[in-house]
């Protein structure tokens, strides 16, 4: 062992330090973590937005001797003031997992193997090379994520569109945000919330709608209760389909069927017309009407098409409509009694009070994603709660960077950073930018993330590239897709930092850097931009995704579309992308007020922030008295005419249960970095199957005992959890999805809402027996 | 002649003027520079949003919960704590420690601030109660979370400073100084006052509230430097 001297003085002086204080406090042993030497006691904070959730908290990382060591609440910034959840907290460990994907894996023999960095890009980009060939542009795709760096995805977004010039970009935030995308371009013409997370601080009634905020956005969560501790009158309803911790924590919970929201929203706005609770004034002024196609589908079939049809109306066709959602009716359809139904929309409907509703999975994970976000507005629109501070209906979003990377960039088949690929002046734009012939745009969208996996299944897609996720556990009807991904003549190429099951089907491993140990920005659920820069080294020889993709495009010929160097790329991608969106409704921060500031709202404009968009007084983009939709041609904000239809599998004779999925506080998505947290997982070591104590008893389960889950498509043996911290209703089971010995999403189906082609992970019919 | 003087005070009254007029002539571009660049909002936003975690800000409700204290719970001992279980159950200094002890699964304050807001004696798990820095914040479980295994996931290689040494004070017999961030932690007396407190780090002189009078922070910052 080599010794320098400097380290022999550090080693002498920690080990007599730590003799020294043996001495002063006999028995005293100094905590249960291994000890860096006393040298490096002096700790160095940097900040950056946290790793999991789409809350976007500011932390301040402590470093000493080249390890990030301790985590702190950054006070600066205006998400979490200083305060985190134990995920954030301890969110640092995740780079120190002792088996750490370092080195580049390639398949040899049905075996994975070591092989240089170079070797692994050198097969990548020549199989790609080979596969255009054969199959065509369109045989390769990306599969891209929410928890990609925006630089990632512009990269990607750059090569696969304005280089290779296949629509086939994709990420998983087709599976968690879709609906919500839809739901803002129907409704407002524009993508993302026009409110920010201040509205929590303004608010006086908070309505969350299938969504246990306690668990999943505890930070926000705990803002509430905080103001509603401060300030006394404050009231917070949960809405939902299962009892949880945020129902506990509520003032009143409701429990509704699952898809029945649906009818709710609309005998809401029933209720609310009824009592003439509606703000004229702004309806009239602000407000259009609409209604679409009905008897949409489901997209279960292959090659399903759908396109929406906009029809102009009328209030009073609007007020006909609703005439089938009487609160008395919708209380068949829906278990909510009709006094619950009344007592939500005098909520709404009074005007002394500022009302926020708070969504994520629950109606975006619905086949009728883009219907229920659409009624959420309808009912705010009614009353005039809207951009202003505490009247907010906000979506929140359950990845760092679903909104940053994927929304704002535009990772998806239609998508490009401004606009879509079937607008002319779209290409155009970005055929400049990115220093490639328009012609090179194909102006045809390709498969939305499902119909993507069933083209690697039928051979369509030949090599996917999968970064920054783990579609082997969150793909819906895993069997189908697992079995497609591994056939013959499949190509996958997977950037990954801990082996998961993607990582097990992969031909190709390239080997990640994560988070800190590369710099980079998030954007987050209020239109936030946060970067980070590089805080600790990269481990062996990992490479940050955009540089993979780089060394990938250099060697496909594309040299002079990524001319950047390894030292500045990611300020060189910044200061090109935000080319995209330089104008007064999207303007980016300059680097370096983002590298200053613990994130930054965008539209930044004049050197200010918007927090409130589509109000003058606040949005420098908004013209004139009141409010301005201007993402809408009408200037107007849509009002939508959207029926309730039913799901796309019931419970019945045969499969009895409603299948639910979801998470637990303490893990974040598949759970590859949460459960290598050791604290994280030594809370909830496993994945559980909750059950109602009647139906359990019905069935002879005990609390812990093996229970057997399937559906038409495939089933789950796993542990029983009867009142625990969640409680479903009777008829339902519901399932925490982050435990990859138990792939709950073998059983679920891969129906999704027609419009944002976005699964539906709360919904399917199951049979429930003794395991 | 006396004149003269007069004359010669015109003009010193003249060259001051004279500055003065030249001082605002330069002045007044970056008055007006600044006027246009100041962001009154931002600033104000800027200023009104940084937390108060700070002893500074927090003063107030700190001394109020102090006086509520009786006499005879300032002076009682531990019940034996110690450091060693202190950081066990942290991943590093200043994490927020596991729960050690059983909670109903159920629920999300769960009561936790019945007992840990005040201390005192807890009859079901035979012990006193340690008091939390924090009793503002209610979600308790957002934070603390209880093990219910010891096995890890895979293995991982964490490592962490080492927690600081005690009774590092500058001069012999001076009072030590304050070892720990602040944040979240400003209340002295709930971790270093009352029979619930690690016997280690419980102050002897518990009727001195204004603790900072005497310590103040060492953070291991650089040493200061003109």
């Amino acid at each position: 062992m080599n010794i320098s001297r400097r380290e022999f003085i550090k080693l002498v002086a920690a080990q007599s330090a730590a003799a020294t204080a043996g001495v002063l406090f006999p028995g005293i042993s100094f905590g249960a973590w291994e000890k860096l030497d006393l040298s490096s006691g002096r700790i160095k904070w940097k900040k950056t937005p946290c790793r999991f959730c789409g809350t976007g908290c500011g932390l301040l990382v402590g470093v000493a001797g080249g390890r990030a060591v301790a985590v702190k609440g950054d006070p600066n910034c205006s998400v979490n003031k200083g305060l985190c959840c134990v995920k954030g907290y301890h969110s640092i460990q995740v780079l120190y997992g002792k088996d750490r994907v370092t080195e580049a894996l390639v398949r040899k023999n049905d075996k994975l193997v070591e092989v240089s960095l170079k070797e692994a890009l050198d097969l990548v980009a020549a199989k790609m090379k080979e596969t255009i060939k054969d199959h065509g542009k369109d045989a390769v795709a990306i599969y891209g994520s929410g928890q990609w760096s925006i630089p990632d995805g512009y990269v990607a977004s750059k090569l696969f569109k304005g280089c290779i010039g296949t629509n086939n970009v994709e990420a998983n935030a087709r599976l968690c945000m879709a609906s919500a995308v839809t739901g803002f371009l129907t409704s407002f013409g524009l993508d993302e919330p026009m409110g920010c997370y201040d509205d929590i601080d303004h608010a006086d009634v908070f309505i969350t709608w299938g969504n246990n905020m306690a668990e999943m956005h505890p930070v926000l969560f705990s803002r509430m209760l905080a103001n509603r501790k401060s300030k006394g009158h404050i009231k917070i309803i949960d809405f939902a389909t299962r009892t949880t911790r945020s129902s506990q924590a509520s003032d009143k919970s409701i429990l509704f069927r699952p898809q029945t929201d649906l009818a709710v929203a609309n005998a809401i706005c029933y209720e609310i017309i009824h009592n003439k609770w509606v703000n004229w004034d702004f309806v009239n002024k602000h407000v259009s009407f609409h209604k679409g196609k009905t008897n949409i589908g489901y997209g279960i079939e292959d090659h399903f098409k759908f396109k929406d049809k906009a029809e102009t109306v009328d209030f009073e066709q609007f007020k006909a409509f609703l005439k089938d959602y009487t609160p008395e009716k919708v209380e068949k359809i829906s278990g909510v009694s009709a006094q619950d139904i009344k007592y939500l929309a005098s909520l709404y409907g009074n005007p002394d009070k500022k009302v926020t509703s708070f969504w994520c999975m629950g109606p975006n994970q619905h086949t009728r994603g883009t219907w229920i976000n659409n009624l959420i507005y309808n009912i705010h629109l009614l009353v005039g709660k809207i951009s202003t501070p505490g009247n907010s209906p906000f979506s929140l979003t359950g990845q760092p960077s679903a909104c940053g990377t994927v929304r704002e960039v535009g990772t998806l088949t239609h998508k490009l950073p401004h606009g879509v690929v079937m607008k002319e002046k779209a290409r155009q734009l970005a055929a400049k930018i990115w220093n490639v012939p328009v012609t090179n745009i194909d102006p045809k969208p390709t498969y939305h993330t499902v119909e993507m996996f069933r083209a690697l299944d039928r051979g369509d897609i030949r090599l996917m590239w999968i970064q920054a996720t783990n579609p082997m556990v969150t793909m819906p009807n895993l069997n189908r897709y697992r079995d497609g991904a591994q056939k013959e003549d499949r190509f996958v190429v997977v950037s990954e930092i801990y082996p998961t099951p993607t990582y097990d089907i992969a031909d190709v491993v390239l080997p990640s850097a994560l988070w800190i140990e590369r710099e980079g920005f998030f954007g987050n659920s209020e239109r936030r931009t946060q970067h980070n820069e590089q805080i600790t080294p990269t481990p062996g020889n990992t490479m940050c995704n955009s540089w993979q993709l780089i060394e990938v495009a250099r060697r496909l010929g594309y040299e002079k579309q990524f001319p950047w160097g390894r030292e500045t790329h990611i300020e060189d991608i910044w200061n090109e992308y935000i080319q995209f969106h330089d104008n007064p409704k999207h303007r980016m921060a300059p680097y370096k007020v983002l590298q200053a500031r613990s994130g930054v709202q965008w539209p930044f404009v004049n050197g200010m922030e918007t927090k409130w968009r589509f109000n003058p007084k606040y949005d420098p983009a908004a013209k004139g008295e009141g409010f301005d939709f201007y993402g809408k041609p009408d200037h107007r904000a849509w009002i939508w005419l959207r029926p309730y239809e039913p799901a796309a599998e019931s419970p019945d004779s045969e499969y009895p249960f409603w299948l639910n999925t979801g998470r637990v506080l303490e893990h974040w998505h598949t759970g590859s970095m949460t459960r290598r947290i050791p604290i994280l997982h030594r809370a909830v070591p496993s994945s559980y199957v909750e059950i109602n104590a009647d139906d359990a008893a019905r069935l002879g389960i005990v609390n812990g005992s093996k229970v057997k889950i399937s559906s038409r498509r495939g089933s789950v043996k796993m542990p029983a959890s009867i009142n625990g911290r969640g409680i479903p209703p009777k008829g339902m089971v519901f399932v925490p999805f982050f435990d990859e010995k138990y792939l709950i999403n073998e059983v679920t189906l891969d129906a999704f809402c027609p419009i944002s082609k976005q699964p539906d992970y709360k919904k399917c019919a199951v049979k429930v027996e003794r395991g | 002649m006396e004149e003269k003087p007069n004359h010669k005070a015109d003009q010193k009254i003249g060259k001051v003027f004279l500055v003065f007029a030249g001082i605002c002539i330069v002045a007044l571009p970056l008055v007006v520079f600044s006027a246009i660049t100041y962001a009154p909002k931002e600033i104000i936003a800027a200023v009104l949003e940084t937390a108060s975690f700070d002893f500074d800000h927090n003063g107030k409700t700190i001394f109020e919960k102090y006086d509520l204290i009786s006499d005879a719970y300032l002076k009682s001992t531990s019940t034996g704590r110690t450091l060693s279980q202190y950081y066990s159950r942290r991943q590093y200094p200043g994490s927020p420690p596991e729960i050690p002890h059983p909670v109903e699964a159920h629920g999300i304050t769960l009561g936790c601030l019945t007992c840990h807001a005040s201390g005192g004696w807890t009859e079901s798990l035979k012990k006193i109660t340690p008091v939390t820095p924090h009793a503002d914040l209610e979600s308790c479980m957002q934070c603390h979370v209880r093990p219910v295994t010891d096995t890890l996931f895979r293995a991982i290689d964490w490592r962490s400073i080492p927690p600081p040494r005690l009774g590092r004070s500058h001069l012999p017999g001076a009072p030590v100084p304050i070892p720990h961030d602040l944040q979240m932690r400003g209340n002295c007396i709930a971790c270093h006052v009352g029979p619930g407190t690690v016997a280690a780090i419980r102050v002897e002189h518990p009727s001195r509230g204004n603790c900072r009078q005497c310590h103040v922070p060492d953070l291991q910052v650089e040493p200061f430097r003109r």
